[in-house]
């Protein structure tokens, strides 16, 4: 009898359901169906209302639910258990997530899991390459989060560094706003800066904290595209090639940290995580240059609709806790805050303090 | 109405459930506190279900109160309505929330006048006004947002009591329109209760057509949309959605 894992994510604005087959909790699952549904009303806004996002999963999440089970040829009575994303996010698009989950595995006699989302990015990879397993080191770039992690084992993370201000994701939302494109801004930004424009080095943006361990820092970039932006006399111009020019510092930085990362920890894998991670210019860049590094480490992405916010990758997590015999109670709760478990801070991590090797 | 039925509201601070075969409830149970909302909501209807022996799939179906209300709260019953449905596709009636308020005190009062008023915060409150009898009900003032001093002129007759967290925080208003303390939800029957009496009365529930895409009344628009709507002088657009 196979194991059947109904996933459910709706920590921000996409709506998603997957489902996981597999002969036995201790094995690798196959993606069974995924359905992501993305709430379009937020393009006018030019971010996510938290409220809109929140009326929008109440009012789709039992239909992506249907069309995730029909997708895998899957009936009810045979969903052994649900997993839930727990948090971080956005409360209330969580709340409805998570008290759904729980009345759906309590209406069934299911096993329920809360999952950690960073913990789902974490594992996307593993959704399609049943090989994939720690060791290995990760940046996880979103609109939410940026962080580089060393995982030791699935379950044990150490946190490398993080952004002190501005996540990734939400720097290319930003400029995306200020260059007139649409949201989300990491799509629109690659597709502009893609299409050349002249001289690529027109406009050289810094690269904040480059010199710097392994934190991050994108505020200041968004301040001098600000700068850049107002100093043009041809806006139309000069698109995409601020596109192009704000796009290589973030990229640029972000691989020299994960490169300082892999070089730091010895780790012959890095996995790249999170929506930014859809970018190709960031993977074919990371992949060109970990391949140079001593080690030659290789990187490891997923396709772009399991970087997206999405229920697969939080199914596969979950899939792995049960599997660890965890479960959760009727009293699971969202947390916009949940901390990773298993994450160890920073400052035990002797990487994290390494100096800049050059 | 045939079988057990669970109730659920969630409008305001105070979620309550409620089992039983309408309009009779077996068992309540309730929780104070918003944010001890979502993660006890299950955990009452386990308490309340669970002494019945009946699974959640051999419900009658589920009654819900519809608000207006507390946004997240409105989400939590109903996401938890929505998911305990879906597998067995169960039957789901609304009522008001406001009206289950006005039914608890009307179980002390009778058949008089009653207004129900919940908290909308940015001093206003959503009211209403009824008139509950045995075999019907009758809407005075239909559910409004407004303060209570314009509730009090739009509505067509002085009620003999305020109900419900609006109205203890208004308190002194509440003693000008009714000329009667208002009367906080705790010292009634959980509103749940009131749901499964009132299922059966004329004029007092609704049926549930698409369960899966159903929504609460909420009230108000999100503050963004509102805004939005407000600069734009049109509606918000639908969202066209986009699946993969």
């Amino acid at each position: 009898m196979a194991e059947v894992l109904l996933g459910i994510e709706t920590s921000c604005d996409e709506t998603s359901a997957a489902v996981l087959v597999g002969g036995g909790w201790s094995g690798a699952p196959e993606l069974a169906s995924l359905i992501i549904l993305s709430q379009d009303i937020h393009q006018v806004f030019g971010g996510v209302v938290p409220e809109l996002a929140s009326r929008a999963h109440l009012a789709a999440l039992p239909a992506v639910v249907e069309r995730a089970l029909a997708a895998a040829g899957v009936s009810w009575s045979a969903v052994d258990a649900v997993a839930v994303t727990q948090g971080p996010g956005l409360v209330g698009a969580l709340l409805v997530g998570v008290v759904y989950a729980k009345a759906l595995a309590y209406a069934g006699g299911r096993r329920l899991i809360g999952v950690n989302h960073l913990e789902g990015h974490l594992f996307a990879p593993a959704v399609e390459d049943a090989e994939l397993a720690p060791p290995f080191v990760a940046l996880l770039v979103s609109g939410g989060h940026t962080l580089l992690l060393d995982v030791p084992a699935w379950g044990r993370y150490r946190l490398l560094g993080q952004t002190r201000d501005d996540a990734a994701g939400e720097a290319f939302d930003k400029v995306a706003t200020l260059l007139g494109l649409g949201y989300p801004g990491g799509p629109a930004i690659e597709r502009l800066a893609a299409e050349g424009g002249g001289d690529p080095a027109r406009f050289t943006f810094p690269r904040p904290m480059i010199d710097e361990g392994l934190e991050f820092s994108f505020s200041g970039l968004k301040t001098a595209v600000l700068h850049a932006v107002r100093a043009s006399t041809d806006l139309a111009a000069d698109r995409a090639a601020l596109a192009r020019g704000f796009q290589d510092a973030v990229l640029d930085v972000l691989v020299t940290k994960l490169e300082r990362a892999v070089e730091a920890t010895g780790r012959r894998v890095a996995v790249l995580g999170g929506g930014v991670a859809c970018s190709r210019a960031l993977a074919a860049l990371a992949a060109r240059r970990l391949a140079n590094l001593p080690n030659r480490a290789r990187v490891a992405v997923a396709s772009p609709r399991l970087n997206a916010d999405n229920a697969a990758m939080i199914a596969r997590a979950g899939w792995w806790r049960l599997a660890q015999g965890e479960a959760s109670d009727w009293t699971l709760d969202a947390r916009a805050d949940l901390p990773l478990s298993g994450l160890e801070p920073a400052t035990t991590h002797p990487a994290s303090r390494i100096p800049h090797p050059s | 109405m045939s079988g057990l039925w669970l109730a659920i509201d969630s409008a305001t601070d105070l979620a309550s459930v409620a089992v039983g075969t309408p309009p009779l409830a077996r068992g309540a149970a309730f929780v104070q506190g918003a944010r001890q909302h979502a993660a006890q909501i299950l955990a009452l209807i386990d308490q309340v279900l669970a002494p019945t022996g009946v699974r959640p799939k051999e419900l009658g179906g589920i009654a819900l109160g519809d608000g207006p209300g507390s946004f997240t709260g409105l989400r939590i019953g109903w996401a938890a309505a929505k998911g305990l449905a879906q597998e067995a596709g169960l039957s789901l009636r609304t009522v008001p929330s406001l009206m289950a308020a006005a039914a608890g005190a009307a179980r002390l009062l009778g058949a008089v006048p009653i207004a129900a008023c919940f908290d909308a915060l940015r001093g206003q409150v959503y009211g209403a006004v009824y008139i509950v009898r045995l075999d019907v009900i009758e809407t005075l003032l239909p559910p409004t947002l407004a303060t209570i001093d314009e509730l009090a002129a739009r509505a067509p007759v002085r009620p003999r009591a305020v109900v419900g967290d609006g109205a203890t925080h208004y308190a002194a208003e509440v003693q000008r329109w009714s000329g009667a303390a208002p009367v906080p939800l705790e010292e009634l029957v959980p509103p749940a209760v009131s749901i499964l009496a009132l299922l059966d009365r004329k004029g007092a529930a609704g049926a549930i057509t698409d369960p899966a895409t159903a929504e609460p009344v909420y009230g108000r628009p999100a503050e963004a949309q509102a805004k939005w709507e407000a600069r734009h002088g049109r509606p918000l657009p639908h969202p066209s959605r986009r699946g993969s």
